[in-house]
């Protein structure tokens, strides 16, 4: 029995240690990037790869140094990608809704050109947008990078799957009870398909949060400018303070891996659904 | 939806039923309406503007100012692009990337997944740092690489003992590039990978141990092609994002050293935002959408086939 025991041992050690290299490849950029923002800066010239001590300063100027103003792109970060996630929920539930319990004419192909989409890359039709948003005045405001994101196919799809589950009979039931759609919808729909509306909405927000071609091209003024620009701009600041830079991916990565640690299972949800459109 | 077909309803339903009010006719497309508006005014609009423009030689601002060369039906700007060096280098680079990374983030999805497949301490943890980096911006990890690809002071130069200019040097710049789009897109491929072995079904693998079979043999007759579907599957999501890549470009090479990165989508960005060729740009981006497109039908064709063989 005893030899048993640790013949399993060694081979759950073994199964362990045959990760060790990749696992290493994996996490070595994000521990190295933390390693390099708490280095006293003349470490980082000496090739250090661990810091003798733990210097805290490239945070502080981060935060406090008002030529950074991390606090302002932090902030305005959270302001779009909580909009644009409080709005996908709202739009895709309200489309997902009448695609799954409504019956009218056209359904199946306005759900046609819903799904086609997903065919479209953001990336070609990104200069059209700047154009129309430019001409608009609403370049360096937060409806620029707001409003263009309210709805994704992906969501509708998405929370359509998770209604389609529900018997029909229900609603019916309900309309015969003089229950009203947004009633319905608002009482009944949303409280019981809230896992795939916080699939929807881990996801959205992530993504939000980690957009960059977008911001860039529709923002200047570091009133406006969000995480992902704000830290590609340190390096033009100031090439010299790597720490300073390493800093500024450092505290942008925390809340997207705290979204991953604490929403793992609701983001790859989300996920799986989204990858369809890469 | 007129109204003479508001009349015609009830007469023929003929069960007494209540009557559709104007309201109950129009409340589907006001569900719609909220999602529609903004792909009408952020999609469609402006993929139609795109083909417009694609025909225009257009001013600094993007207003699209001459109908280019009517006796070649407005394609001038294509016949431009496709008859360029330039473009054909831009094809071949990011044709380069795209396989590079797509068979790259493949083969690191699938060795984790292999890794991980069986449970043991620590196989929580092992899998989790797998996936993390579908959490990561491409912005935030290309910031990241800029620092451990840093010519005097970056940790790849420290652990070689070398001097590369990895981003600088026309030899390793589209290189350096893809390593991080790999692991960029590791998380992903991890993630689907993992799902599909997850449902070959053990019996397989049981029969095949009563005849002896190694490791390596269920490997390559079971396992391999039990998942042979999702692995295609994942090759298509990795192909399309990688032609979507814009942030590492921008970050790490700005296209360059010359034209050594300067893959379709940043292709599209320096057109528009350093030449203000915009007709050129947009003539780009159907290009790159009609490649996308392709890509798609061949997923769907080969989707349906084999749902149609199982």
């Amino acid at each position: 029995m005893t030899t048993m025991a640790t013949k399993r041992k060694i081979t759950n050690a073994f199964n362990f240690l045959l990760n060790l290299p990749i696992l290493v490849i994996i996490l070595l950029p994000l521990l190295y990037t933390l390693s390099i923002s708490v280095m006293p800066p003349s470490e980082i010239y000496q090739n250090h790869l661990i810091p003798s001590s733990i210097n805290l300063g490239n945070y502080v100027k981060a935060f406090t140094n008002p030529a950074y103003s991390f606090l302002t792109f932090i902030r305005n970060s959270f302001i779009v990608s909580t909009t644009v996630m409080l709005g996908q929920m709202l739009t895709c539930s309200m489309a997902a809704f009448a695609f799954a319990f409504l019956d009218f004419k056209g359904k199946k192909l306005l759900f046609i050109l819903v799904l086609a989409t997903m065919m479209v890359p953001g990336e070609a039709t990104i200069i059209a947008n700047y154009l129309t948003v430019s001409r608009w005045g609403w370049l360096d405001t937060f409806r620029a990078l707001i409003v263009p994101y309210l709805t994704s196919a992906m969501g509708i799809f998405l929370l359509r799957q998770s209604y389609l589950a529900f018997a029909k009979e229900l609603h019916e039931a309900a309309r015969i009870d003089g229950c009203s759609n947004p009633r319905f919808m608002a009482s009944i729909v949303i409280p019981l398909s809230r896992p795939a509306l916080g699939a929807l909405g881990a996801y959205v927000f992530l993504n939000t949060w980690n957009q960059y071609m977008w911001p860039l091209l529709v923002t200047n003024s570091a009133n406006y400018r969000t995480v992902q620009i704000g830290i590609s701009m340190l390096y033009d600041i100031d090439a010299e303070s790597l720490g300073l830079m390493m800093a500024g991916v450092v505290i942008v990565i925390v809340p997207s891996l705290s979204i991953f640690i604490f929403m793992q299972k609701q983001l790859i949800n989300g996920l799986m659904a989204g990858a369809v459109k890469g | 939806m007129s109204a003479h077909q508001v009349d015609r309803l009830p007469a023929r339903t003929g069960r007494p039923r209540p009557r559709k009010t104007f309201y109950d006719l129009i409340e589907p497309y006001l569900f719609l309406a909220p999602a529609f508006a903004v792909f009408g005014v952020f999609l469609f609009y402006p993929f139609a503007r795109t083909i417009y423009l694609s025909t225009f030689l257009t001013d600094k601002y993007g207003n699209a100012k001459v109908f280019w060369k009517p006796e070649n039906l407005g394609l001038q700007n294509y016949i431009d692009l496709l008859t360029s060096d330039q473009f054909w280098a831009s094809v071949l680079v990011t044709f380069q990337f795209v396989v590079i990374v797509a068979l790259g983030g493949l083969v690191i999805g699938l060795i984790t997944s292999l890794l991980t497949v069986r449970k043991y301490p620590g196989v929580t943890f092992a899998s989790a740092s797998y996936a993390m980096p579908v959490a990561i911006a491409s912005a935030a990890a290309s910031m990241a690489f800029r620092m451990i690809l840093h010519p005097t002071n970056g940790l790849l130069n420290i652990l070689l003992g070398t001097r590369i200019n990895w981003t600088g040097d026309p030899a390793w710049a589209l290189f350096s590039v893809s390593v991080l789009t790999i692991w960029l897109a590791s998380g992903i491929n991890f993630i689907f990978i993992s799902a599909g072995l997850r449902n070959v079904p053990d019996e397989l693998y049981e029969s095949a141990s009563i005849d002896g079979a190694n490791y390596w043999r269920k490997l390559f007759s079971i396992t391999l092609p039990s998942i042979s579907p999702t692995l295609f599957f994942q090759i298509i999501i990795n192909i399309i994002g990688a032609f979507q890549s814009f942030s590492q470009i921008r970050l790490l090479t700005q296209g360059g050293p010359g034209d050594a990165t300067n893959v379709i989508v940043y292709a599209i960005y320096r057109d528009a935002f350093f030449n203000f060729r915009f007709g050129t740009a947009a003539a780009r981006s159907i290009i790159l959408f009609l490649i996308v497109l392709v890509i798609t039908l061949i997923q769907f064709s080969f989707e349906k086939r084999s749902v149609h063989y199982s």
